[in-house]
């Protein structure tokens, strides 16, 4: 049975409105497209003052009297929109950016340097062990690790003897990232198609009633 | 004969029709392959003690998450079954959004007929600003980091709030949004607590290598796929189910075009010799 909730109506007609761009750029879309937008920026807008609300509550109640000197950085990132005292502002992004540097370093050095380099290492090893189709997972991932680690090494072009070899390997770097590009691409396909598949059964099911 | 041109509205309306609509309508049931990866997930969270606390959360946009809710439903069902704690952190305005849409959707709680009470069996927190430096805060201490729930009700007066002091009290944090590389890093990386992320396709081509640098600790699924996966383990048919008819169809259909234009391709070759 066809939907009596008015927001269901409205989520259906906003649906059928965005899918109209595939016949091509009209004002039904722009509709869509724009409430879409400012429903997302009113969003973000009522959840960050209510953020202020829940996380201030420790200082309000005396509990955490320290959070004052985050209410006053946050006040200062607000001169942003005055030009004459936008300084004022650079001093919580220092702040923001130096925290956040510092952490994600941190973090970073631990899973994507050395976290990677132990996984090749232990990935080389279980090439020669498990059963043959496990040993051919190993194998292509720890050559195709390598050979696009080689593409970037190799990026300048080297003369003279051996350049062959390295031209061969520079070469076969650039197909792992080729494949690696086609796989995204793939994937984002899939991604959208079912993103689309699914508002479409809203439609059906949750608008019109069937299934 | 004369090969007719093909408008490109033609196309998608014959796509939208055969891949989109038609499995809305009459549920294919299409067959697809179980991964090992999702196997594990089930049993992991299957493994987990009865009572203990499961962080659902991260960062990421509404629309896009959609799809890791796929997986997500059926995986906070098996919980639900357990009595497993659900605790939602947000680090995205949007993710307040989804995360609770997670849990209406599971239809867990009593108003749904299910056995789950706000407060005693799950608890939404606010949006958490300022990733990563605000999730290793939450992390190091929980409530000083979030002092109330999303509703402004301090965690010191729910039973579960209660329970919940730093990173040692969780078993286990689910990500159904984009960026999982953040959780990685900070909540398995650095502190060893197991991850899983039921990803969006575009993401698990480029997350996917981190289940490699934490074997048995880092897990993922591909996309609405995973998600079909799940619900085949819980024994429901949901998006994901939905979803993967429309995409086998796509797959047929998208070859069928290919054979199409093989074949026009070859007629018109055929023509142009024969011109000659």
């Amino acid at each position: 049975m066809i939907s009596a909730d008015p927001w269901v109506w409205v989520s259906a007609f906003l649906t059928i409105c965005s899918f109209t761009l595939l016949y091509g750029d009209n004002k039904l879309f722009r509709l869509a497209e724009y409430t879409f937008t400012s429903v997302v920026i009113g969003h973000a807008v009522v959840v960050g003052l209510q953020t202020l609300n829940t996380r201030f509550y420790p200082l309000f109640t005396g509990q955490q009297p320290l959070l004052i000197i985050s209410l006053v950085l946050g006040v200062m990132t607000l001169f942003i929109a005055w030009r004459k005292y936008a300084w004022i502002a650079s001093i919580p992004f220092a702040v923001i950016v130096g925290i956040g540097a510092g952490l994600s370093m941190r973090a970073a050095i631990t899973t994507d340097i050395f976290g990677s380099i132990r996984a090749t290492i232990s990935e080389t090893g279980k090439i020669f062990i498990g059963t043959p189709t496990d040993q051919v997972g190993y194998l292509i991932r720890v050559v195709f690790t390598l050979g696009a680690m080689v593409y970037f090494l190799f990026t300048i072009f080297v003369k003279g003897k051996g350049s062959g070899a390295v031209s061969y390997l520079r070469t076969f770097g650039k197909y792992v990232l080729l494949i690696y590009l086609g796989l995204t691409l793939g994937n984002s396909a899939m991604q959208y198609s079912g993103l689309a598949t699914s508002a479409i059964n809203r439609l059906i099911r949750t608008w019109l009633g069937f299934g | 004969m004369k090969i007719p041109e093909l408008k490109s509205q033609y196309v998608w309306a014959t796509i939208m029709i055969l891949c989109y609509i038609l499995p809305g309508f009459v549920p294919l049931g299409t067959p697809f392959p179980m991964s090992t990866t999702t196997m594990k997930i089930y049993n992991m969270i299957q493994a987990l003690p009865d009572d203990s606390i499961v962080v659902i959360g991260g960062s990421g946009v509404f629309a896009f998450d959609l799809e890791s809710s796929a997986g997500t439903i059926p995986a906070i069902k098996i919980m639900a079954q357990k009595h497993i704690k659900i605790v939602n952190l947000p680090l995205a305005t949007e993710a307040v959004q989804l995360e609770k849409y997670l849990i209406d959707a599971s239809r867990i709680e009593k108003k749904y007929g299910g056995t789950y009470e706000y407060g005693v069996d799950w608890i939404q927190l606010p949006y958490l600003a300022g990733a990563p430096g605000a999730l290793v805060s939450f992390l190091n201490d929980i409530k000083r980091t979030c002092p109330t729930d999303v509703y402004g009700t301090p965690l010191d007066q729910m039973p579960l709030g209660q329970r919940l002091k730093d990173y040692k009290d969780i078993v286990l944090w689910i990500c159904p949004h984009w960026d999982f590389v953040t959780i990685i890093q900070y909540v398995t990386g650095e502190r060893k607590i197991p991850s899983v992320s039921f990803a969006q396709s575009a993401a698990y081509s480029t997350y996917s290598p981190y289940m490699m640098t934490y074997p048995d600790k880092v897990f993922m699924t591909n996309g609405f796929l995973g998600g079909a996966q799940m619900e085949y383990l819980v024994g429901m048919k949901g998006l994901g189910h939905a979803v993967i008819d429309g995409n086998q169809v796509f797959s047929a259909v998208f070859l069928i075009f290919v054979v199409l234009g093989n074949v026009t391709w070859l007629a018109n070759k055929e023509k142009k010799e024969d011109k000659k």
